[in-house]
Formats: C-alpha cells, sequence, structure tokens
C-alpha cells in the first residue's frame, strides 16, 4: 500500500514543486543537514520512550517508580516527537512524490499514528501517579509503545533501501 | 612497517567483505541493527550526561541514573561495535578514504577517552554530588553530548560522500 494510492497525485507534485519544498528539494546540502537533525531528535526520542517503557516493564531505572520517570521524561518526549515532526514534514517535501510510491513510508505513518495515539491514551494512564504499579495494563502500553515506535524507525530505515 | 592503506586494500578484496558488499540484504539488515544499537547507547547516555549538567531527571539521585542506565549504553554500544565493525569490513576502502569516516573515528577515541577519565578521575566522589556537582562531572557531560552528538552526525555523513 501507498499514499499514492489514496491521495491525489497532483498533491504529491505541488507538495515538491511550490514553495517551500521546491526550496528543500533544490537547496544543496538541506536534505542531508535535515536528515542529520532529524536522526539527533530521533536519539533524544528513543531515549526517554526507552527508560519509561523498560521501567514498566521491571527493567532499567527501577529504583525510581514509573510516575516519577515518566514526570521527568514527559516533556523530553513531546520536545522529540516535536523535533521530528519538525524536521521530517520538510524531508517529506523535498521528496513527495518519491514517497507517494513507498510502501515502507506508508507503513512509518501507519506506526507513527499509532504510536502517537497509544502515547496520549493507554500509555498515558499507565504512567499516571495513581496507576497501579507493574499492572498488566502498563506491560501491555510498554510493549505496544516499543513495537509501534520501533516500527517507525525501521519502516524509517526502510525508505532508503526499498 | 605495518602499512594501513595496503592492509584495507587486502581486506577489501578478501571473500566475506566482498560478500558483504555485493549481496543485498547484509548491508541494511547491518545497518539497521547499527542504528538500533545506537538508540539504545546514545539514548540512556545522553541521559546520564544531561543529569550530570543538572538538565534533566533532577529529582533522582546521581548515583541512581548513572548505575541504573550504565547496563544499557554498555549493552547498546557493543550491538554498535560489532555491527558498526561489520558495516567498515563490508567498504573498508571506502570508509578509509571518507574524511567523514575518520573524523568519525577520532571523535569516537576521544569519547572513550572521556569515558575513561570520568572512571578514573571524577567519579571516586560521586556519592556528594546531589549536593554540589563538580564542575569535572558537568565538563564530562558537556564533552560526552557533543562527541557523541559529532559520532551520530559524522556518521551519518560517511554514507554522503
Amino acid at each position: 500500500m501507498t499514499f499514492g494510492r489514496i491521495l491525489p497525485s497532483w498533491f504529491f507534485w505541488q507538495c515538491e514543486n511550490t514553495l517551500p519544498g521546491s526550496w528543500f528539494k533544490h537547496a544543496q546540502w538541506f536534505f542531508a543537514i535535515d536528515e542529520t537533525f532529524h536522526i539527533m531528535a530521533l536519539g533524544m526520542l528513543i531515549g526517554t520512550l526507552l527508560i519509561v517503557d523498560l521501567r514498566l516493564l521491571g527493567f532499567g531505572m527501577r529504583r525510581q517508580s514509573v510516575p516519577e520517570l515518566a514526570k521527568y521524561l514527559g516533556p523530553w518526549t513531546l520536545l522529540g516527537v516535536a523535533s521530528m515532526i519538525i524536521t521530517g514534514v520538510p524531508l517529506f517535501m523535498s521528496e513527495a512524490v518519491k514517497l507517494s510510491r513507498s510502501t515502507p513510508f506508508f507503513y512509518k505513518m501507519i506506526f507513527l499514528t499509532c504510536a502517537v495515539t497509544l502515547h496520549f491514551t493507554l500509555h498515558r494512564k499507565a504512567t499516571a501517579s495513581s496507576a497501579r504499579q507493574g499492572s498488566g495494563m502498563g506491560k501491555l502500553a510498554a510493549c505496544l509503545s516499543l513495537i509501534c515506535w520501533l516500527g517507525v524507525a525501521l519502516a524509517g530505515r526502510a525508505i532508503a533501501f526499498l | 612497517m605495518f602499512h594501513l592503506l595496503s592492509f584495507v586494500q587486502w581486506l577489501n578484496d578478501t571473500r566475506i567483505s566482498v560478500y558483504l558488499r555485493e549481496s543485498d540484504w547484509p548491508f541494511p539488515i547491518i545497518e539497521t541493527i547499527h542504528i538500533l544499537g545506537l538508540g539504545f547507547s546514545v539514548g540512556t547516555v545522553m541521559w546520564v550526561d544531561l543529569r550530570l549538567l543538572g538538565l534533566a531527571m533532577r529529582e533522582a539521585p546521581v548515583t541512581d541514573v548513572i548505575e541504573q542506565l550504565e547496563p544499557w549504553a554498555i549493552g547498546g554500544f557493543a550491538v554498535m561495535f560489532v555491527s558498526g565493525s561489520l558495516l567498515i569490513l563490508s567498504e573498508p576502502l571506502k570508509c578509509y578514504n571518507t574524511v567523514a569516516f575518520r573524523i568519525k573515528v577520532v571523535l569516537l577515541i576521544l569519547a572513550a577517552l572521556n569515558v575513561l577519565y570520568f572512571h578514573k578521575k571524577v567519579m571516586h566522589n560521586v556519592d556528594e554530588w546531589d549536593q554540589n556537582m563538580p564542575w569535572r562531572a558537568k565538563l564530562v557531560g558537556v564533552l560526552s553530548l557533543v562527541l557523541w552528538l559529532g559520532v551520530v552526525i559524522a556518521g551519518r555523513w560517511t554514507a554522503y560522500f
């Protein structure tokens, strides 16, 4: 499945060939530099998610409670997601037509939608101060969160290869 | 005398190197594992650094943060080191000739020295850091953040040159 089969092709063409997309596409080094920031944001985001999700599963920073860790790292997670999106949109616009035919890109967006939705629903509940420690719901939220974000990263990497 | 370039050329012609370079799947798979390792190691190291600088997890004791995250950082680094060695093995000559890769190697050595300095010279009074963080610990935190950031950037740029 690809986005090209859902949305009209002029949408992708316009993204890539009108401002600011056309600038992203043609500016020398823009893609390489923006992609570097995208990966730096990824490092930060993955760190915060790992620490909280591992703790929900009973690993890693066990001397701190789940709500404590979620309170420390929650703002950083949001900053990480925001940076990923801010650096990611120009990456998309610079090669929208190619991505409209990319299967990995389609799955990346599906995983991303699931991951963000999960983060603000089940995951938020499982890390709230009222949540019971070590509950099955917490472990489920952690597993789903790790799977979704791993899916985003792996599908993202696959865009360049497939 | 040991001559690095002739060693790299020999490595480049070994059967395993040719196999890794010329088949479709090994490179993307190893590269993906390399980046997952990066997530674990840099993702945890950077929170130790930010804690040393007092920017994140301030309420958690420093020793808690270091002791509980270090095993994950080391595990992630081991994965990166093994997968990274295979990536080099897949194109030794290209790595040798790429400026970004040479910079990456220098930054990695500096990052290793930074960790060594931290453990040998700075960490001895870690129990007192919750009251008063010594400037050396903060320096190590800044250096670690900058060096690892540099490693990631130089690593990504190795692919562009």
